[in-house]
């Protein structure tokens, strides 16, 4: 099996090829979602080394799970799912209770709402791609992990309040004020650059 | 946050039931507020769109590919090591199994063969397990007893004898 033929395959074929076995095939396909996988345990953990570790085991785990991939999803999606749960159990694992229940109490009793007046004008119209991403990396960095990990299930993610909470184990309530706490704060902050602009 | 913001950030994201989404849009015809609050959800999740589209892995190919496939030779032979075990075990299991299950069909004849039925009428067989050439046959309505005991070919005839006791 030549590199040419893997490489101009579908995704589909390199799925029944890998999961007969052949590692050439999954490597075509770690080859070329690695950077969405990559990047969505990035979102979720903003740290590199723990992005690239989680993403990594999320491939060997769909390594080992291939046959229960019926293709209801793209296998981009399917992937996703399996480095979302993986970045879960990890920040489950490092939850500090001590600087959540702080920020907790601010979004409860609407700290954040008192230092964020509502504005219309767009913040981030002018600004340059590469200065955006970096801006908004910056910002999802001073989330806590609660508010990140909601924020990038819903809006990169894409799923449901209903299926967020179960994820998260909390209530479609408490999603959807982490969820408005989070996109507020966002906003508060990406509304600083055009300030100091 | 009250609970009219998040009826609006519900019917942003297309959660809210058609009935409360009226009321949102309701609300968004005349409290400029609200319509602030559309767009600044709006702006973010435009701006968040771009975000993950810039983020590449910081390694090449060959070493990121490299590290998982270091990770899937060490889950298989883990895996080879685990089934071997895993067999021996299934294996011991059904050992005991067959006999087990042996016992327990001849209790669960036993329990039908000396069961009341047929119109009270009750019989009991019984072979005794030691001497395989004795059969006995109770018939407790009748007050039948019948003794089937087989000799050797050569002392009588190989039919066996039997004979009734009332």
């Amino acid at each position: 099996m030549t590199e040419k033929r893997y490489s101009s395959a579908e995704d589909e074929a390199l799925v029944r090829w890998s999961q007969k076995g052949d590692l050439e095939a999954f490597e075509e396909l770690v080859a070329r979602h690695r950077d969405k996988i990559y990047a969505r345990a990035y979102s979720m953990m903003k740290n590199e080394e723990e992005a690239i570790d989680l993403s990594q085991e999320a491939w060997v785990k769909g390594w080992q799970r291939l046959a229960q991939f019926q293709g209801d999803a793209s296998f981009a999606t399917w992937m996703t799912r399996i480095v979302i749960n993986l970045c879960l159990d990890q920040i489950r694992k490092q939850k500090r209770q001590q600087t959540e229940s702080i920020e907790e109490l601010d979004e409860e009793s609407g700290g954040v709402e008192r230092q964020m007046p509502i504005f219309a004008p767009d913040p981030l119209a002018g600004l340059e791609r590469a200065e955006l991403r970096k801006e908004i990396d910056k910002a999802l960095g001073q989330l806590t992990h609660e508010h990140r990990t909601v924020l990038v299930l819903h809006e990169f993610q894409e799923m449901e309040y209903k299926e967020i909470a179960k994820a998260m184990d909390c209530s479609i309530g408490t999603v959807m004020s982490r969820l408005f706490y989070a996109r507020r704060k966002m906003a508060s902050l990406l509304a600083g650059l055009k300030k100091r602009d | 946050m009250n609970e009219q913001d998040l009826k609006l950030q519900a019917h942003f994201d297309g959660e809210l039931p058609e009935a409360e989404a009226r009321q949102v849009m309701s609300r968004l015809a005349r409290d400029s507020d609200a319509v602030a609050l559309l767009h600044t959800l709006k702006s973010t999740r435009q701006a968040l769109s771009t975000f993950e589209a810039g983020i590449k892995v910081p390694e090449t190919r060959e070493f990121y590919w490299s590290k998982i496939r270091r990770g899937i030779e060490v889950a298989e032979a883990s895996e080879a090591r685990v089934q071997p075990v895993r067999e021996s075990f299934l294996f011991r299991f059904r050992r005991l199994l067959v006999p087990a299950a042996g016992v327990a069909l001849i209790v669960i004849a036993g329990m039908v063969l000396t069961r009341d039925d047929w119109a009270g009428r009750r019989v009991e067989l019984e072979t005794a397990l030691a001497d395989s050439k004795a059969f006995t046959y109770r018939d407790y309505a009748s007050g039948t007893t019948l003794v089937w005991l087989s000799y050797p070919a050569e002392q009588e005839n190989s039919a066996g004898v039997g004979g009734t006791i009332d």
